[in-house]
């Protein structure tokens, strides 16, 4: 075990294929969940919810349901107003009401809240709350929102010209938001030699986490204290919230995410349900349990996309890209509760450039309102990336079959080069690195692109052939880690992220974060980056997330922004320790620091290899003997506002082959290269991979929440939703190469949500080569049979 | 969720028969399973009630019926319907019916109509809609004839020349359905899928 190398390979730090840390208690069943509190004296919460979209409440009977043995309340917009809290902020500076007021704006609103003994009762007794309604003209379609004679939709907004980001033209409109150069785009337009122009839209889908949204809200009157267990991904800024909703100090407020089964953007928000649980608890002193089910989930709680989006490249004659406009509806639902940094109303939406060095490009995204629930989260993605990436990419798509270029060339021939990095796009991001030509011919390489285009070809020209083959290619590069705070925050607070260290006495350490794992395995992870910095072996390194009375503050887990964010707080706080243990270490070898060098888990007298401290003596040493004039311990916390975001970048590879009689499509293969910078573990990775990509296919292929012209949704329970399972699932292809970002402290980019973010346009990619030859230049998702079977028809291909 | 339905359906029974009763808006409801008329407010408009049982959806309707037209002349109604339930499901119907004579003192009853339906059985029927609606109908017209046949039972057996007069005719009718049953119902639903997969029109 002396050996440096035997040594380090011991730590299992960064580049070890640690086994996850939590993986013990969840597949033994031993997870500890929101559901799984219980509390003595606990009430259980259940919600009335509109069977209308849009209609104005006339009168609301709670008798019945008061009358029933166990209902100790209901609960009310009326019953809120004298609290002011029957209608909260959103983070996107709009309001939305936690009971409806007067009006219901979308099916599945929350109208009344019934308290009871136990859950059966609240679920009886929601059915005995009479509510007479008068129904008011439904609005579903965005474009037609915007109409000048449509149906008023927020009457609270009556007269309010000005929203939260710049003037409204529109009773139904919320914003728009412009980035880039509209005048040289237009100018770009005007002289180019070829233009394509496309409507693409991402239908609205939603993250359907396994674990629904729910809390635990416990009001002790005596102490005037607020212990709230929650599902959320950003457990200080709901503290923050809360204590300015409820009056209570901050200090008072308490809010404990345990273990969270899946948020991808569904747990960011604040939803009614939490704040109507959290004053009933107040009101009656007693703890109040509400959990949604799976419906509700689907229904009322954030979804994501609903882009409608108008998109246009300018290329010269062989194929180099001019300009992109990009002009896009999306549509936000009955209030703006998108989940984006402040001033973003849409989000990261203009990195729409992608991979490209495009001298010219101008976006415009118009926020509309309609009868549909709230939302607009990041759905496993950073801030709109999604739907900036899909764009780009089907544009590529749709250019390079205008000039009769094949997709791998045109993308060569755009890329932005390697030697370009740092480099500033026409939208004013600053790209930290990337190596994209080495990528994409890693990938091309690996799967014999060109025999798939011979086979594919020789397909095309035999008229018996079952099925069509389709290929695609795609050539992302996503914007994480938000983020810098003098451009990011969250109602006011910047998007920094934290961590605090401590060494105990005997060696091994506890690290307490502002962010939340759902899934990712940061009680992994986190600990072996500080097992690299320190020297500690990552086995005896505790992580604790999600309780704000010990975490450092911190602005939570999405957008990919853990390791960007707060891994580098990590490593910091990491350096800190590491600088005095250096101090402390020279004092026990009586040298000065600079005589020292470090090794693995050692400070060693540079040219003396006998005469060493490892840092297990140095924490000892720390607490009992510290130099004189030195504060004893060994601990440190770090808040890290990155200097800017970072932009991990991957190529995926596509090829389906669709029954030309049914229209069922097979996955043939998948190959997904991903360069994430410094690689902490590479079966997490993996694991993140393989998740995002099926959640990517679930997306592409089947995910839809739709609505009829009542604003009836249909399809929000998994009769209809689609999750796929081991059995849908494809086989998933991965590699990787690693370019390091240069702005953070260990290289590390983020990776859990490229795979979704590339993979959505790599199989609409696939869908549409298969027809590409029949003049088809795109198909919107979902690409279920049904629907590939009705374009089989259309193009003569099957009866 | 909006259905518009057109259906015809062959009575066995006479047109004066038939139109006694669907130029009656109290007996024509007696028709529907599940429906009762409970109030005539004026000429013109009723209050009614239906219950409908559909898989994991029950609803009691409450609503109110206008009558729009009455053409004696061309054997036509036009209502108007619409209900809500207390537990969250509305519908409203807009329906024209019309009476046709057929061959061998038979009478078609054509009848066009636009549902509309929200709440939770637009949400969890939705893919069911169309089918439930023509089970529903189907029940209503095998109910309408029974009633028809009952007025009429001495037309209905006369064309058979030599057979001895029916009077007996209302006896051998079957009982006439009264409840909207979801089992029914979901049965029908089924042995119709299965026909539909063989090729047979159900």
């Amino acid at each position: 075990m002396n050996a440096p190398l035997d040594r380090k390979a011991a730590l299992q730090g960064m580049g070890d294929s640690r086994l996850r840390k939590e993986d013990a208690r969840f597949i033994q069943g031993k997870g500890n969940y929101v559901d799984d509190v219980k509390m003595p004296g606990m009430l259980h919460m259940d919600i009335v919810r509109s069977p209308l979209a849009h209609a104005r409440i006339k009168s609301i009977n709670k008798e019945r349901a008061l009358a029933i043995p166990g209902v100790i309340a209901v609960l009310t917009a009326e019953d809120l107003k004298p609290l002011k809290l029957h209608w909260m902020p959103t983070l996107a500076g709009d309001v939305a009401a936690v009971l409806a007021d007067e009006k219901v704006h979308f099916q599945m609103q929350e109208v009344a809240i019934v308290i009871a003994e136990d859950r059966y009762i609240a679920a009886d007794a929601i059915e005995a709350v009479e509510i007479e309604y008068e129904e008011l003209p439904v609005v579903i379609d965005p474009f037609k929102a915007l109409l000048p004679d449509a149906p008023v939709l927020r009457e609270d907004l009556a007269g309010k010209t000005e929203g939260a980001h710049g003037k409204r033209e529109h009773h139904n409109h919320i914003f728009t938001w412009d980035a880039g150069d509209k005048e040289a785009t237009d100018l770009a337009f005007k002289n180019a030699d070829v233009t394509v122009q496309e409507n693409l839209l991402y239908p609205r889908v939603h993250p359907c986490p396994l674990e629904t949204c729910g809390c635990v809200a416990s009001f002790d009157p005596i102490r005037g204290e607020l212990t709230t267990y929650i599902t959320s991904q950003a457990p200080h800024v709901v503290r923050t919230v809360v204590s300015m909703l409820s009056g209570i100090p901050e200090s008072k407020v308490r809010i404990i995410s345990p273990d969270i089964g899946g948020g991808f953007g569904n747990k960011v928000g604040i939803y009614p349900g939490y704040v109507c649980a959290i004053v009933a608890s107040i009101v009656l002193g007693r703890p109040v349990k509400w959990v949604e089910d799976r419906i509700e989930n689907l229904s009322s709680t954030a979804f994501a996309r609903d882009y409608h989006m108008d998109g246009e490249l300018a290329a010269t004659a062989d194929g180099k890209i001019q300009a992109l406009r990009v002009n896009v509806i999306a549509d936000h639902g009955a209030f703006d509760a998108c989940a984006d940094p402040t001033k973003f109303p849409a989000g990261m939406f203009h990195i729409c450039s992608g991979s490209y060095d495009i001298p010219a490009a101008h976006c415009s995204v118009k926020g509309v309102y309609t009868n549909k629930a709230p939302g607009g989260v990041s759905y496993r993605c950073s801030f709109r990336v999604t739907e900036a990436v899909y764009l780009v990419e089907r544009m590529v798509d749709v250019l390079a079959q205008k000039l009769g270029m094949d997709k791998a060339e045109i993308r060569r021939k755009n890329f932005i080069k390697k030697e370009q990095f740092p480099y500033t796009s026409a939208f004013g991001f600053e790209y930290d690195s990337g190596d994209y030509h080495t990528a994409l011919e890693q990938v091309l390489d690996a799967v014999d692109y060109k025999a798939l285009r011979a086979e594919q070809a020789a397909k095309r020209a035999d008229p018996n052939s079952s099925t069509l083959m389709g290929i695609g290619l795609v050539t992302f590069t996503e914007v994480v880690g938000a983020g810098p705070s003098k451009i990011c925050d969250i109602l006011g607070v910047g998007m920094f992220d934290s961590c605090e260290i401590r060494i105990h006495p005997t060696g091994s350490a506890i690290a307490r974060m502002g962010t939340i794992t759902q899934g990712q395995g940061h009680q992994t992870t986190y600990a072996q980056i500080i097992a690299t910095e320190l020297g500690i072996a990552s086995e005896v390194i505790q992580i604790e997330e999600g309780d704000t009375n010990t975490a450092p503050y911190g602005l939570g887990t999405y957008g990919s922004r853990s390791t960007p964010v707060a891994g580098a707080a990590i490593a910091l706080a990491a350096r800190k320790i590491h600088a005095k243990a250096k101090k402390i270490a020279a004092h026990l070898l009586e040298v000065g620091e600079n005589d020292l060098e470090w090794e693995v888990d050692r400070f060693k007298v540079k040219g003396d290899g006998e005469k060493f401290k490892t840092m297990t003596e140095i924490a000892w040493a720390a607490y009992n003997q510290p130099p004189a004039g030195m504060e004893p311990g060994l601990e440190a916390v770090h808040y890290y506002d990155p200097p800017n975001f970072t932009f991990p970048f991957g190529i995926y590879l596509c090829v389906v082959d669709i029954d030309k009689g049914t229209g069922e499509t097979k996955i043939r293969r998948f190959y997904a290269l991903d360069d994430c910078g410094t690689r902490i573990n590479p079966m997490i990775i993996e694991g993140q991979i393989h998740g995002g990509l099926t959640e990517g296919f679930a997306v592409a292929m089947g995910q839809l929440l739709s609505f009829d012209e009542q604003g009836n949704i249909q399809g929000n329970s998994l009769m209809d939703y689609f999750l796929p399972t081991s059995v849908e699932t494809p086989h998933w292809e991965t590699d990787y190469t690693v370019t390091p970002s240069p702005h953070h402290p260990i290289g590390a980019k983020g990776v859990a949500e490229s795979p979704h973010v590339g993979s959505i346009p790599t199989f609409t990619s696939a869908m549409v080569d298969a027809f590409a030859h029949l003049g088809v230049t795109h198909l919107d998702m979902p690409h279920t049979s049904y629907r590939i079977w009705k374009t089989l028809k259309a193009h003569g291909l099957t009866k | 969720m909006q259905v518009t339905l057109d259906k015809n359906y062959p009575i066995k029974a006479p047109l004066a028969a038939c139109w006694s009763i669907l130029s009656d808006v109290t007996d024509l409801a007696t028709c529907m399973p599940g429906a009762a008329i409970t109030e005539k407010t004026d000429e013109t408009h009723y209050k009614g009630s239906v219950k409908v049982k559909v898989g994991p959806a029950t609803a009691a309707f409450a609503g109110e019926i206008e009558l729009l037209g009455l053409d004696a002349g061309a054997y036509t109604i036009k209502l108007m319907g619409k209900g809500s339930d207390k537990g969250g499901s509305s519908a409203s119907m807009e329906l024209t019916a019309t009476l046709q004579e057929g061959p061998d003192g038979t009478t078609n009853l054509i009848g066009k109509a636009d549902v509309i339906v929200n709440g939770k059985f637009a949400q969890f029927g939705g893919r069911m809609m169309t089918s439930v609606s023509d089970m529903i109908l189907a029940q209503f017209a095998g109910n309408f004839e029974i009633k028809a046949m009952a007025l009429a039972p001495a037309v209905s057996a006369a064309p058979a020349a030599g057979e001895p007069a029916a009077a007996s005719a209302p006896v051998a009718a079957p009982a006439a359905v009264t409840e909207l049953n979801g089992l029914a119902i979901a049965w029908m639903l089924i042995k119709n899928f299965f026909g539909g997969l063989f090729g047979k029109k159900a």
